[in-house]
């Protein structure tokens, strides 16, 4: 088994690693680069706690291969804010108290985040649609939904 | 709706964790890693229960980046258990010597450079088992032929647990009408997000330090002392975000303790943290319970006399099942009054998971069961299922004979909230019905089974030159928002702004001792201990305030929003950063120190304090395939003053969400004392898409007892879900659900019964 | 956890055949990996040489025309195929399955070919590609060849994909006037696996009788089952209760369902039977534009 070189950028930094290609996304992100805001939950692609953005699509990092990921554009719950600026749905996440453990909230970000970008004036039905591959314990969703709706309904444009 | 008069208390405040937690900061136990750090792996029992001959691990420790194996042997064997006053129930070695009691159950531990390494020395690890007979049900495991799984204890029988009242035959022949029934309650994983964590470091210097992901340090920090022979002072534990609890993180668990092992032994940092798998199948459950339920009433619907026998499967070990055991029949009685009530309870070991304590702990299997059979009572003898219940119900004063006193009880303004919403509802289409459901929990136990001899709970506040306020608590926020719950309070009471406190919990090291959080004492306890806490630096301001004021004797004094003045002249005042500085100038250069405990004294046999709640679930039911939908609900909730408004509706709408999965979803089969579905593609949680619009109406009232007159909330809310989800089945379909969680393959099953029955009568 | 395996990156597909050549008793394809990272990690599938084809951009693609039929490429994402308006024109029954199938993010990497190819009974989109008569190509360094996706499927996780083939492309006949497919899963939790569930295509005559009609089963059998007997009952017929009664009788007794945790298998036939009066009767009226 040979080591490969991978070049990756995450939340607009170029990294330069060298891996095992069985390396997954997730451990790339959390163990070798160190951001460990991306959370991981189960074994089964299940919980969506693993949930990061490669070029505006939103996946689940536990079951990508990092290599896969190369040449491309990765972000994480961490490159959410700008200049220590909270994005608009971190700031509704707070508003609206739509976590409380806080371990399912990175990936709800990062979901939340790429589906409206995808669908910027969605209904009730498609937020929770959109959110349905990740499991909150904690909230019952419901807060959450009202979150993205929030941001959805321009509440926090020109923040 | 009666006006806030409140600064801080019931406003719209932000979790005071949010930007750790909405940022990717919050550092959890999963996340820790410290330097020189191996990573463990725990070698399970494949086998129900069974002696342990031998364990080989020389070819392990043969294998590359291996560095240690630690087994039972490399313990002092301690039996252990959080009912520590009662040592015949400390029954559970953390890393079992002898034998094995349930699959999963740990009997080595390796620690290694990556996990990768320390998963593949398990397989080089020669266990040698000689299998025994075992026994997986508790009606199997009480008769005389069935394997004794731990010595001494006849029949297997773990713990029994008796509540009586009044002259109970008595009561039954004043019936009219009398009802029996037999319930199946299944059990219910956590399912937290972040699963069992611990990262522990052993020092040359004979300390411990533990990362931990529980809902109480404290508890880990004198219970490791116990099982390890260490000094309590001597353990450090650390757990500053912790990724859910719900009851299953405030015992001991084989991350805690292997993690602890293998560090003793090898001096350096040692991490284990479970596999999704490994939480299903080795840590604690919801206890499953069967029930034996017999009520007596009069024909206008008095309620006289309630027998109750139950059956709880203990599994392997106690845990805090002996809990679970005593709050289901205290609350199988909730919120009713009985002339006559009788409660018998068995604990009964098995060769399964252990059962222990879970969100509700005993109160949702308890409400399943009575809130059922009452409504099945109400249509039986055709009355109003709201008005039956309401003419039974607990009133302020009430006395629980021998069992509780009831201060604030607000259950009749719920029975008129909900009675309005039905009414409102009004006629539904075919195939969506109503279900109501009462319930209550205990605000805190007056228990002290754990033998501490601390305060319940403590805090500390500490005021700085700069008039920011620092909040020490020994109170855990596992995400239900206890620190900031507490922030508001100490805000509230010293008469600053939540954003002049900085919260320290988690950290045994700097906080006080405190039970943590679990049997939903810490909005009461701790928030008792720091509204003292708070009163106590306040007076130590105001004392200086009113040496400086000048103001006439029947004048005094008060801060609110940052402002002390006299609180009949409001605008004569300054500012109470200026007063700080003056305060610690009178005190030669020293903060102000405010201390303030809790401990509940002569509050009957279980909580200072009950909320009360009526909750009405709607559900759409499609006949054919029996699937549920849920569609909406409204709850009528009794937590006397809410302190923490954006922590209530997260309370009320997360309870729901995991109540409903009891009553519809979360089915746990085992076969054999194997668990079937041990990952989260067969073991169901409710997302997003199937939750209804869950709404609250809070009912004010106000409990004595409470810090503001606050009461518990998010555990009860747990508790009528499951009934209520029931009952509306049985409203839209007539049929009577005996066992939960109900799969929509028993509903067609028993509407395929029901049907055969009417079709033989005709 | 995973083995180790030496990774390979093919450029185009010629080359991704060629590897597959040189390496097939030893090699592993991976495309989206949902489905195959969790069996690996699980240590249910070990190989030594692992070839990608994510990045064969020369496979990602959903062509139609009116004579040939839709063409979807294998590397072509399931999200790709959720969002494309021509396939809400012309097969809005894929779009509908899709929609429901897993979770966006899965849909967002997981690739159709690695659904297809994984072989699971309990999978949505192969019931309903029979359904609608689809075809699977197959390319070897040797050559192509395209056969029924009815008859792709051999066995419990088996297909008739050779070691050194690669699934290509899927190519579905021609949308006709006058036919409509519809499928549903049942599941306790929507877009969750499915417990069992029906595909039915319905194509009616002008007098609104059933000209043709394919039914197709998941969850059902090892492999997605046909219908034929229940399909019989429908053919030359009008819609009425109890044809529809009678074709899923008919239905059921072609399924060989197995008993787990989630259903019994007389649930499981309990569920083929309504699921398929639904699916018949929803693709019937959607034929016959009777709504």
């Amino acid at each position: 088994m040979e080591k490969r070189e991978l070049r990756l950028t995450v939340n607009g930094q170029e990294y330069e690693l060298y891996i095992n290609p069985k390396t997954l996304l997730v451990e790339v992100i959390r163990d070798h680069i160190g951001l460990t805001g991306t959370k991981r939950g189960c074994e089964t692609v299940s919980c969506g706690a693993c949930t990061v953005i490669i070029d505006d699509i939103a996946v689940k990092s536990c079951s990508i291969l990092a290599v896969q990921a190369e040449g491309r554009q990765v972000r994480t719950v961490e490159g959410l804010e700008a200049n220590g600026k909270l994005a608009p749905l971190q700031k509704s996440f707070l508003d609206h108290g739509s976590y409380q453990c806080g371990f399912c909230t990175p990936g709800m970000l990062m979901m939340s985040e790429a589906f409206l970008k995808e669908n910027p004036t969605p209904t009730r039905e498609e937020i929770k649609e959109g959110i349905e591959g990740n499991i909150c314990r904690c909230t019952g969703y419901n807060s959450i939904v009202r979150a993205v709706e929030a941001v959805a309904k321009g509440d926090y444009k020109g923040e | 709706m009666t006006i806030n008069k409140y600064s801080v208390i019931n406003t719209h405040v932000h979790n005071v964790d949010g930007i750790a937690k909405v940022t990717g900061r919050a550092t959890y136990t999963f996340d820790v890693k410290l330097p020189g750090m191996l990573y463990g792996k725990i070698l399970r029992s494949p086998h129900p229960h069974a002696k342990i001959l031998n364990i080989d691990y020389s070819k392990a420790l043969q294998l590359p980046g291996v560095i240690g194996v630690v087994t039972g042997k490399d313990t002092l064997g301690v039996k252990q258990g959080i009912w520590r006053r009662f040592q015949d129930l400390c029954d559970e070695q953390m890393l079992t010597v002898e034998k094995v009691r349930y699959i999963g159950e740990p009997v080595a531990a390796v620690a290694a450079l990556t996990e990768e390494i320390a998963e593949q020395a398990l397989d080089l690890i020669d266990v040698e088992y000689e299998v025994l007979p075992s026994v997986f049900e508790p009606l199997d495991a009480i008769k005389k032929e069935a394997p004794e799984i731990h010595e001494g204890f006849e029949r297997n029988i773990n713990v029994t647990r008796h509540i009586e009242w009044g002259d109970v035959e008595a009561a039954f022949e004043e019936a009219d009408y009398i009802r029996e029934d037999w319930f199946k309650c299944g059990g219910q994983a956590h399912m937290c997000m972040e699963t069992r964590a611990a990262v522990s470091s052993y020092t040359p210097d004979g300390k411990l330090t533990v990362y931990h992901s529980t809902q109480a340090p404290y508890y880990m920090q004198t219970l490791l002392a116990g099982v390890l022979g260490l000094k309590e002072g001597n353990i450090r534990v650390i757990s500053h975000y912790v990724g859910g609890g719900f009851g299953g993180k405030f015992e001991l668990d084989g991350a805690i303790f292997c993690s602890a092992v293998l560090s003793m032994k090898l001096y350096r940092p040692v991490k284990i943290v479970f596999t999704r798998e490994e939480e299903f199948i080795a840590t604690k459950r919801r206890t499953p319970m069967s029930y034996y339920v017999r009520t007596g009433v009069k024909k206008d619907g008095t309620f006289c006399a309630r027998e109750a026998k139950v059956f709880t499967n203990g599994g392997a070990y106690t845990g805090m099942g002996a809990t679970a055991l005593y709050l289901t029949g205290f609350f199988h009685s909730f919120p009713y009054r009985w002339t006559g009530y009788r409660y018998d309870g068995y604990r009964v070991y098995t060769n399964t998971l252990p059962s222990s304590a879970m969100r509700g702990f005993g109160a949702p299997q308890a409400m399943w069961c009575s809130e059922q059979q009452i409504e099945w009572i109400a249509a039986d003898l055709g009355l109003d299922p709201i008005e039956m219940r309401r003419k039974n119900a607990h009133y302020p004063g009430y006395e629980v004979p021998g069992q509780a006193s009831i201060a604030s009880c607000g259950i009749d303004q719920c029975f008129d909230v909900i009675q309005k919403w039905v009414k409102d509802k009004g006629k539904l289409p075919g195939n969506r019905a109503i279900g109501i459901s009462a319930a209550g929990f205990m605000s805190g136990g007056i228990f002290n089974w754990f033998d501490t001899p601390y305060s319940f709970s403590s805090a500390v506040v500490t005021i700085n030159y700069d008039g920011t306020v620092e909040l020490y608590v020994g109170a855990q926020d596992i995400g239900q928002g206890s620190n900031t719950t507490l922030a508001i309070i100490c805000a509230e009471t010293l008469g600053v702004k939540i954003g002049d406190i900085k919260v320290h919990s988690g950290d045994t090291e700097h906080c006080p001792a405190d039970l943590g959080a679990w049997g939903s004492r810490q909005t009461l306890m701790a928030g008792n201990a720091v509204k003292m806490a708070a009163e106590d630096a306040k007076k130590q301001l105001l004392e200086i305030a009113y040496a400086q004021s000048g103001f006439n004797i029947v004048y005094d004094l008060d801060i609110k929003n940052r402002w002390v003045h006299a609180i009949d002249r409001p605008e004569r005042g300054y500012d109470y950063a200026e007063l700080v500085q003056k305060a610690i100038r009178g005190k030669e250069g020293q903060r102000i120190v405010g201390r303030g405990y809790y401990t509940p004294h002569r509050k009957g046999m279980i909580s200072p304090a009950y909320s009360y709640m009526l909750q009405g679930v709607e559900v759409e039911i499609d006949k054919e395939t029996g699937k549920i939908k849920l569609v909406d609900s409204l709850t009528a909730h009794d937590c006397g003053q809410p302190i923490n408004r954006l922590g209530l509706m997260g309370q009320l709408e997360g309870a729901f969400s995991m109540a409903a999965g009891y009553g519809y979803l979360e089915y746990m089969p085992y076969e054999d004392g194997k668990l079937m579905n041990p990952n989260l593609v067969d073991y169901k949680v409710i997302r997003a898409t199937e939750m209804p619009e869950v709404s609250v109406a809070e009912i004010d009232t106000y409990e004595p007892e409470g810090p503001y007159g606050a009461k518990e909330a998010g555990e009860g809310l747990t508790n009528p879900t499951a009934a209520a989800i029931s009952n509306a089945i049985f409203h839209a379909l007539g049929v009577q659900m005996k066992e939960c969680p109900i799969r929509p393959e028993m509903i067609v099953n028993a509407l395929k019964e029901k049907e055969t029955k009417e079709r033989e009568k005709k | 956890m995973i083995h180790d395996f030496t990774y390979l990156k093919p450029v185009t597909l010629q080359e991704a055949l060629s590897m597959l050549a040189d390496h097939k008793d030893e090699c592993k394809v991976i495309c989206g990996g949902q489905s195959l990272l969790i069996v690996m990690r699980q240590g249910l599938v070990v190989t030594d040489y692992l070839i990608d084809i994510k990045g064969l951009n020369e496979l990602n693609y959903i062509t139609y025309d009116e004579k040939q039929g839709l063409r979807m490429g294998a590397t072509t994402t399931h999200r790709t195929v959720e969002k494309s308006n021509l396939l809400k024109q012309k097969y809005p029954v894929l779009v509908a399955v899709e929609r429901k199938l897993a979770s966006a993010q899965v849909r967002n990497w997981g690739t159709i070919a690695g659904n297809l190819a994984h072989g699971d009974s309990s999978g949505d989109l192969a019931p309903t590609l029979i359904a609608l008569n689809a075809k699977i190509k197959l390319s070897s360094a040797k050559g192509s060849r395209v056969m029924p996706l009815e008859e792709f499927y051999t066995g419990l996780f088996e297909t008739a994909l050779n070691k050194d083939e690669l699934v290509v492309e899927i190519q579905v006949p021609p949308a006709r006037l006058l036919t409509a497919t519809a499928y549903k899963k049942f599941n306790l939790i929507e877009n969750d696996q499915g417990v069992a569930g029906v595909a039915a295509t319905v194509e009616v005559d002008q007098s609104r009788a059933c000209k043709d009609a394919r039914i197709v089963l998941s969850n059902a059998g090892v492999t997605p089952i046909r219908a034929k007997s229940g399909e019989k009952v429908l053919i030359g017929k009008k819609l009425s209760d109890a044809l529809l009664t009678e074709a899923a009788e008919a239905v059921a007794d072609e399924a060989d369902p197995v008993s787990d945790i989630h259903a019994s298998e007389e649930y499981r036939r309990h569920l083929i039977r309504v699921l398929t009066k639904r699916m018949v009767k929803q693709a019937w009226e959607q034929a016959a534009k009777l709504r």
